[in-house]
């Protein structure tokens, strides 16, 4: 990938929609999350075998950072934050496959999940405090801070977007530039750095949404932190 | 800078799709499951912590029974205790009853041996003396010494009732006159004449001897006997000796 990171190049129309090739990887993408998933949970025992357990275990480990995280009990936010997590992950891990190019090396899809995250913060904030005490939190601690956190808000999800765009972005792009010029085995190290830097962004995005989502969620009781300090 | 929005709402949908997907694929079923197993585990704990308080239950109801036991075992062993003191105090008494008993008639009986046994021996006694005497007066001449008793059996005779002496008369019967030795003529004449003179009438005689009455005469009527002779004097003193003894052996055994 050398040519500009800013393009997308169309696989084809749907009538006057073009689908481009992030869209498509993303399907693919999709199809091999959901596939996978109901592939191994057809099945699910008490007594579980080693998927089962891996499974089990990675969604143990999100329920658990999102309970430190945002303080909260994690049921109504595993869903968003598992899913964020898991296709950030294996789209930055999608570099392993020859000629695929990870969607979130391109700008609209980290801009969807952005958009995604900036949304689920409003929609979280309005039913956890309601309209008006969502609305006060932005003139908070005093009504001189309500064009700063407005910006805050805006900024912080461009700040999701760019964070992740240009670190994958820059690793692809570094990859390819270092393939063309050095051959085969060359970019290998960078690739591996390339995963690394992957699965970091997908744990930090995941981390930036929940904390996010957390800020725009009513503190919780005094008793309830005490009693979750120690998890 | 370009942003194609067409991609981008596309990623959106599909983001929101992936996100309802793994809900429904992913993260519900895992959930469910986990729940379920922590289900389980608090069930099986909390079955384990019912077995656990039944088994402290069923503990404490065999600790009570054991109890139980114990003062039910210790009741009747003090019961049998008891019984059987009581079982030894009446066959100690019953024993010490025996014992007194036994020795009371073992006393008895050698009172009584004793008695018999004296009884023997004042028998043997008697007899011995008896027969010493016997002996040492039939070394003095039988006849000498039965003269003398005559004038005895005259006062015998005499000494009789008046209605006996004259029933002897009257019913003309014989009477019998034995002697230690034979008499002479004139001595059966005597007697004779002693015993009309006595009992005013003639009365027939017999004179017979009998050697065992040692020296004497003894006169047997059919309404009166007179034993005046040795033997019967014998026979008189051994059956006082005897009546003596017993009369000394009673009063002893009142006493």
């Amino acid at each position: 990938m050398i040519a500009s990171p800013l393009a997308t190049s169309v696989a084809f129309t749907l009538g006057p929609v073009p689908v481009t090739t992030p869209v498509v990887a993303t399907w693919g993408l999709m199809a091999l999350l959901a596939g996978g998933s109901w592939l191994l949970t057809r099945r699910l025992t008490l007594h579980p075998r080693a998927p089962q357990a891996a499974l089990e275990l990675l969604v143990q480990a999100i329920e658990a950072q999102i309970r430190d995280t945002m303080r909260v009990e994690p049921a109504p936010y595993l869903p968003l934050i598992g899913t964020l997590f898991l296709f950030i992950f294996a789209a930055n891990w999608s570099t392993l496959i020859p000629g695929a190019e990870p969607p979130t090396a391109h700008l609209e899809t980290d801009a969807a999940m952005a958009l995604i995250v900036f949304a689920a913060g409003i929609y979280f904030g309005i039913r956890s405090r309601g309209a008006k005490g969502y609305l006060a939190t932005f003139a908070e601690p005093t009504l001189l801070m309500l064009p700063l956190n407005l910006a805050e808000t805006v900024t912080r999800t461009f700040s999701l977007v760019v964070r992740l765009f240009g670190n994958v972005m820059s690793s692809v792009f570094v990859v390819g530039i270092v393939l063309s010029l050095a051959g085969l085995l060359v970019p290998i190290p960078l690739m591996a750095l390339d995963l690394l830097t992957g699965a970091v962004q997908a744990y930090i995005f995941s981390i930036l949404a929940m904390v996010f989502i957390g800020g725009a969620l009513a503190p919780p009781p005094a008793d309830s932190n005490r009693e979750k300090a120690p998890a | 800078m370009h942003l194609d929005v067409w991609t981008l709402a596309l990623q959106t949908i599909n983001v929101l799709v992936l996100v309802w997907l793994l809900a429904r694929f992913l993260f519900r079923p895992i959930t469910a499951i986990i729940a379920e197993r922590r289900a389980a585990a608090e069930k099986l704990l909390a079955d384990a912590t019912a077995v656990q308080a039944n088994a402290r239950a069923t503990e404490a109801e065999l600790a009570r029974l054991r109890s139980g036991f114990s003062a039910e075992a210790d009741r009747i062993l003090a019961q049998a205790h008891a019984q059987a003191a009581a079982d030894r105090a009446a066959l100690l008494q019953q024993a010490t009853e025996q014992a007194t008993q036994l020795r009371k008639d073992a006393e008895a009986a050698i009172q009584r041996d004793r008695v018999a046994a004296q009884a023997e021996l004042d028998q043997q006694a008697c007899s011995l003396a008896a027969s010493i005497a016997r002996r040492l007066l039939g070394r003095i001449p039988a006849k000498s010494a039965t003269a003398g008793l005559i004038d005895t059996l005259a006062a015998d005779v005499a000494a009789l009732p008046e209605a006996t002496r004259r029933e002897i008369v009257t019913q003309g019967e014989a009477v019998e006159i034995v002697t230690a030795v034979p008499l002479g003529p004139q001595e059966q004449h005597a007697c004779r004449d002693m015993l009309a003179g006595i009992l005013d009438g003639a009365v027939e005689i017999a004179f017979h001897s009998d050697p065992s009455l040692i020296a004497g005469i003894e006169l047997h009527g059919p309404h009166a006997r007179i034993r005046n002779s040795w033997k019967a004097d014998l026979e008189r003193i051994a059956a006082e000796l005897q009546g003596d003894k017993s009369s000394a052996v009673e009063a002893r055994r009142l006493a």
